[in-house]
């Protein structure tokens, strides 16, 4: 995400207890999210803050989106030939979650018996409106976007409603804490009868409002989420034609070229390299070490039409010193695919924090580093003093037979 | 290239895969050089191909229908929990490559892989040894370096040994096992050893460094 974004807090379902909001207060601010569900506990033992300002956010923060992978490993995943990276649920921990309830339970107690806290009445009203509520929003939060975009009109409502018996039972629960609450306001009003008929009519209707609002918006969220997705769909179509586009054209390359070997070779995989990178996405992110060495790599396998397979561990920012390395590893591997006679050569690249290598090897003919004859003059100048002036050193390890290792270090 | 094997053609193999082009492409290859003794083309077929075979060696594609090679793994092994496979695949993507080491394949290799490359593969798996692709041994020194702190080094399971670091780089940078050997100046058997060792941490290791690392570079 990049800097100017409004970085929105999100209620991640998949570490939630209830609804999510403090895991998801937790992720945004970087706090421990023990620190902030005791916070919440100890503020809710005065006339119930906490558990407003706990509804009040649940309704405020968006649920966390899931995370979308490369386009072919999603296909991939739809049709079941891979498992798909499931959203794991990482449950309740039991213990803790009884040890701040009794907390919670404690402290209220405390703030009642010392005389500061809600009449008995109000404060059970409290307690069962919080339940009731917390019950139907998190049946809202678990609907599936299938559902809802698969009904249409009224239905589109009720259908993840009835979707399954535990959530027709939860709502029913819900709404009867919710009733239990207005009866003891009603009840303990002490008012005469048409004020507490007017008591009970406006509550009723408030309690019910609250309740389904949540469903309101998680519907109209779902059906712009299915919008989005059906635009991106469309967007993939076009990619997807490009693709095949490209695909077909090197086909009908390959065919013209037939006779040429070591041309087809060359085209099938800069086409298969060109596709995977889409398809599973392994393309590195801009103006990176590793992605600089990519650039070359497949350059070098263009021109002179050999395989050259880079391998790397970690990454970092190219700075000018690690664009002499990449520029040395490039005269390397041109070496490699000039005069060695290898077909294949193998790059590594690791960057660790105490330092950047990169190794560049074949198994060709190698040669004698005593006498470096006129077309080596070039390894001296491109490599050795190139990456020296950057601050790095390149030791070559040669022999005639041995094929060749250039390997090159820049201490960071 | 592969003089080590005594009696190559001997290995019996079981090719999964769910692209027939593929699997008689890997035929006409090695068909010669191993007995190949069935065919599976998803998970049901597959594990049937196999549990009535019982082949030295299955040759296992990563993404096949009906769950994709991990489940695959996860039958066979629940009745024959000593069958070795070797994991063939175009995706390169990181958590599908560890996620079928994890779940029991003695090695991973890219369909790109050279048919004498293949056939040794093959042998070494079947002896019982594991084969890293330069490409694994990349992930794995990924995996095992950036996610381990101070406090979570108490299990030996959980960070590798020097030695096994070095073969590790070595087989990153593309030398064979017989090349690290002499690198090293240790025998054979050894570099396997070591790559064995490994390859138990990375399916035995706790899931929550593997996990760590699997989210540090978005893959979960």
């Amino acid at each position: 995400m990049s800097e100017q974004q409004v970085v929105r807090s999100t209620r991640p379902l998949n570490t939630a207890w209830i609804g999510g909001v403090c895991a998801g207060l937790a992720d945004h601010m970087g706090w421990p999210v023990l620190l902030i569900r005791l916070g919440f506990v100890v503020v809710s033992a005065f006339a119930l803050t906490g558990l407003w300002i706990y509804l009040v956010l649940w309704l405020a923060m968006p649920r966390t989106a899931a995370e979308r992978s490369a386009p072919g490993l999603e296909a991939n995943a739809r049709a079941g030939m891979r498992s798909a990276p499931a959203i794991t649920f990482s449950g309740v921990d039991l213990s803790l979650a009884t040890a701040l309830a009794l907390l919670g339970i404690g402290l209220t107690w405390m703030v009642q018996v010392g005389g500061w806290g809600l009449p008995p009445a109000l404060l059970a009203a409290g307690v069962l409106t919080g339940g009731g509520l917390g019950v139907i929003w998190w049946q809202a939060d678990h609907v599936s976007t299938r559902e809802v975009v698969r009904g249409s009109g009224w239905r589109r409502l009720v259908a993840p409603l009835v979707r399954h018996w535990s959530s027709v039972v939860g709502i029913l629960v819900g709404l009867s804490a919710l009733g239990a609450a207005v009866a003891l306001l009603v009840v303990g009003s002490g008012l005469d009868e048409l004020a507490r008929t007017v008591l009970l009519l406006g509550s009723s209707v408030t309690a019910l409002l609250v309740a389904v609002l949540p469903w309101i918006i998680r519907v109209r969220r779902t059906l712009a989420e299915a919008r989005q997705e059906a635009m991106l769909a469309d967007a993939r179509a076009d990619m997807a034609a490009h693709l095949h586009d490209s695909v077909l054209q090197t086909l009908a390359l390959i065919q013209r070229q037939a006779g040429d070997p070591k041309k087809v070779t060359a085209l099938a995989r800069r086409q298969e390299r060109e596709l995977r990178q889409w398809l599973y996405g392994d393309a590195p992110s801009g103006g990176s070490l590793v992605e600089a060495l990519t650039a070359e790599l497949l350059d070098v396998e263009d021109t002179h039409g050999v395989d050259v397979e880079l391998v790397s561990v970690g990454d970092t920012e190219l700075t000018p010193e690690l664009a002499a390395i990449v520029r040395a590893s490039r005269e390397a591997m041109v070496n490699a695919a000039k005069h060695s006679g290898a077909e294949r050569v193998d790059v590594f690249a690791e960057a660790d924090e105490d330092q950047v290598s990169v190794y560049i090897r074949d198994r060709g003919k190698g040669f004698d580093l005593a006498d470096i004859d006129d077309d080596r003059m070039g390894v001296r100048a491109s490599i050795v003093e190139r990456v020296k002036r950057a601050g790095g050193r390149a030791i070559i390890r040669t022999a005639p037979g041995e094929g060749t290792e250039v390997r090159l270090e820049l201490p960071r | 290239m592969s003089e080590i094997e005594p009696t190559p053609a001997a290995w019996r193999v079981v090719i999964v895969d769910d692209h027939a082009m593929f699997r008689s492409g890997v035929k006409h290859d090695i068909g010669g050089r191993v007995q190949l003794v069935g065919e599976g083309e998803d998970v049901p077929t597959a594990v049937a191909a196999i549990l009535k075979a019982m082949p030295d060696v299955v040759l296992l594609d990563v993404h096949l229908p009906g769950g994709g090679g991990i489940e695959v793994i996860k039958q066979v092994s629940a009745t024959e929990p000593s069958m070795k496979f070797l994991a063939l695949s175009v995706s390169d993507a990181a958590e599908d490559v560890i996620g079928v080491i994890r779940a029991g394949a003695r090695g991973y290799v890219t369909k790109s892989i050279s048919a004498d490359e293949l056939v040794e593969a093959i042998g070494r798996v079947a002896t019982g040894d594991a084969v890293f692709s330069p490409r694994l041994a990349g992930f794995v020194l990924d995996a095992f370096s950036g996610a381990i702190d101070v406090a979570s080094i108490d299990e030996d399971l959980d960070r590798l040994s020097v030695r096994e670091r070095e073969v590790l780089r070595l087989i990153a940078r593309g030398y064979a096992y017989k090349e690290i050997a002499k690198e090293l100046f240790i025998s054979i058997k050894t570099v396997e050893t070591h790559v064995s060792s490994v390859l138990r941490k990375l399916q035995l290791s706790n899931r929550h460094q593997l996990t760590r690392w699997a989210t540090d570079r978005k893959l979960v």
